[in-house]
């Protein structure tokens, strides 16, 4: 389905070194991460919960903040500086576990909030863009509709449609299918799978094998705040290198 | 009334009030003692109360000692004030006319006719009472038949009359623009009242919610700087602040810039409302999951525009209730201002009920602030609900269909 050879000389678009974090209350939650993803590659992060992977991918957009290492976003360096963050925050999207949508706006205004407010687009002009984008995810029926009147599975093309409606370089997504009751599942994954075959740069936490084996170039295994194992689909679920690895399969299977 | 005729009507009462003869005696022993009390009541305050009191100081009730000259300038308040209300009512109803609007209406028509003469007040103000009644029932009619052929532009910009009235109200009350001025410690009784509830609740509520995002700020100057102000307020009485307000002000600001003993009490009662709605406002802010706020800024919208246009909207949906219900203690709290020697309603009645000439009237006089009071109240609490069903999603959806 895929030919994860074609995207390795693509551009490198995130670049993580050595990326360590402390939470306040001393716990370290990531212990020296190393990542590269490369313009057109779908990165699958799996691992235990608690292992550290949804913090690894907030680090990306600056939602969680880190001590030492570096992370380099679309040749931005990531650093304390709140210039630096914006930047980083209009190139890079987001999709969450809870899908975050605003319920007090109607699902076109979702869309259309944050382009208008932060690239200054005209108003018009935004609306037929996210009608456009929502037809691509299969709901422009729904568009003056509010989110709590829409189907889990519904919300969270919903969401991938307003992180694309900034016209990101890379999509970032936290377990977008967890919260989702098991029928709706497939609905979302098809609609990311349409995003990774156009070419998007996409940063997975999941836990759906399938989706891995059939979209990803790579996965990786983080535990304990570190990065296990690295591989191509292929090899990491047939053939594991690590003992880590091979007990998450297992348990997973 | 109606529906409990029915024969479906009867049976619920009769399983409801009637079920055994414990509960029929219950009902019963209730029953005469509410008609008891209600006949009491009624046949004290229409045979036996002397409404003379009222009548002869219907005038001080009202405006205090405003110069009888100036008064058609609140005359012509109160008629800007129907016009605009019926006006808002009538664009937000449309051509339905619900069966509370109905009774809303007939209520107001009732009062307009029955108050002024049960109170034998000259016949010149009970026609203007009923000319603005009409007048406000007339556009609330008319604004809901043919609102929707108002052009889009114009309904959008229609609630900025609000405010807009809000000024015109504060020149006409204290003159200035031509008009001849009237020194706020002339302003008395509702008048003096309510230009001081508005003015706390118009302004502690911006204050209140800058108080709710400095308490939740990641910087602790704003943090600590916020925190200490309301529990300071929320742990002093608020009389002992508005003794504090008029002697420390005097002391603090120069001479000239010190406000009047009315805007001080005014300011006071500002600064007091806006700690207890800061709280009920955070309560609002902790409702807004974080996940919000997270997507807003995963969107790239910088943390102001995140607050305001995702964040806020949600905590000052949940938060209104608790706000509104600090706006009403807030009407109530007034009548403290009669304590530091201000003529509001109290005040009025307090004076009203130390001359000799009206000795012994002191229930009358109650009874009437009690009532005009309930009527502040209940159209704060009805206005709010209006808003609450208004910026709920659920049926926003379907009134914008």
């Amino acid at each position: 389905m895929t030919n994860p050879s074609s995207s390795a000389s693509g551009a490198v678009m995130i670049e993580a070194r050595g990326v360590e974090k402390w939470y306040p209350n001393g716990f370290q939650a990531l212990r020296g991460v190393d990542l590269t993803v490369r313009q057109g590659e779908v990165v699958v992060v799996m691992g235990p919960s608690g292992s550290g992977k949804s913090t690894f991918i907030r680090t990306f957009n600056a939602l969680e903040d880190f001590q030492k290492g570096s992370i380099v976003v679309d040749g931005i360096t990531l650093s304390n500086d709140v210039r630096n963050i914006d930047a980083v925050r209009r190139e890079v999207g987001m999709v969450f576990q809870q899908f975050n949508l605003f319920p007090h706006l109607t699902v076109l205004e979702n869309l259309t909030l944050a382009p208008v407010l932060v690239r200054k687009r005209p108003k018009a002009e935004v609306e037929r863009q996210a009608r456009q984008l929502l037809e691509r995810v299969g709901i422009h029926e729904q568009a003056d509709k509010y989110p709590g009147q829409l189907s889990g599975g519904q919300q969270q093309r919903v969401a991938i449609a307003r992180s694309l409606s900034m016209e990101p370089r890379i999509l970032l997504f936290d377990e977008p299918t967890s919260a989702l009751d098991p029928e709706m599942v497939q609905e979302v994954l098809a609609v990311m799978q349409e995003l990774a075959r156009e070419g998007m740069t996409m940063v997975v936490v999941t836990h759906e094998v399938r989706f891995a084996r059939q979209v990803a170039h790579r996965v990786v295994l983080m535990a304990d705040g570190q990065v296990v194992e690295e591989a191509p689909p292929d090899q990491f679920f047939t053939n594991p290198q690590h003992e880590r690895s091979k007990q998450f399969l297992s348990q997973i299977a | 009334m109606e529906r409990s005729v029915t024969p479906a009507g009867w049976q619920r009462l009769r399983r409801e009030l009637f079920a055994s003869r414990t509960d029929g005696l219950i009902t019963l022993v209730l029953l005469g003692a509410l008609l008891a009390l209600g006949g009491g009541f009624l046949r004290w305050a229409l045979f036996q109360a002397e409404w003379a009191v009222v009548r002869v100081n219907s005038t001080l009730f009202a405006v205090g000692r405003y110069p009888l000259d100036q008064q058609w300038r609140l005359w012509l308040l109160t008629a800007l004030l129907a016009a605009a209300t019926g006006l808002t009512w009538g664009l937000l109803r449309g051509r339905s006319c619900p069966r509370n609007d109905q009774i809303a209406a007939v209520l107001l028509a009732g009062l307009a006719l029955a108050a002024p003469l049960f109170l034998q007040l000259s016949l010149a103000i009970q026609a203007r009472w009923w000319l603005i009644t009409a007048l406000l029932l007339a556009l609330r009619w008319g604004a809901g038949r043919w609102g929707d052929r108002l052009p889009q532009g114009w309904r959008r910009w229609l609630p900025l009359q609000w405010p807009l009235l809000y000024l015109l109200g504060m020149v006409l009350i204290s003159g200035g623009l031509g008009l001849m001025a009237v020194r706020p410690s002339d302003w008395g009784g509702l008048l003096l009242t309510l230009v001081q509830s508005s003015f706390a609740i118009l302004l502690c509520f911006p204050l209140g919610v800058a108080l709710a995002l400095g308490r939740r700020s990641e910087l602790p100057l704003l943090r600590w700087g916020s925190v200490l102000y309301i529990e300071f307020i929320r742990g002093a009485p608020l009389i002992t602040l508005l003794f504090l307000g008029q002697n420390i002000l005097g002391f603090v600001l120069p001479g000239g810039l010190a406000p009047d003993r009315v805007w001080r009490a005014a300011w006071v009662l500002t600064f007091f409302a806006a700690a207890y709605v800061a709280e009920a406002v955070r309560s609002g802010l902790a409702a807004v999951p974080r996940g919000q706020m997270e997507a807003a800024r995963a969107l790239g919208l910088p943390v102001p525009q995140a607050l305001i246009h995702v964040v806020l909207p949600q905590a000052l949906r949940v938060a209104l209730p608790a706000t509104v219900g600090q706006f009403i203690t807030l009407l109530q709290d007034t009548t403290l201002l009669s304590l530091i020697g201000l003529l509001d309603l109290l005040g009025v009645a307090r004076t009203v009920m130390a001359n000799p000439a009206f000795l012994g009237k002191n229930a009358e006089v109650y009874l009437l602030l009690a009532v005009l009071f309930w009527c502040c109240c209940a159209a704060l609490g009805l206005g709010s609900r209006a808003l609450e069903t208004r910026l709920n999603p659920n049926t926003l959806s379907a009134a914008r269909a």
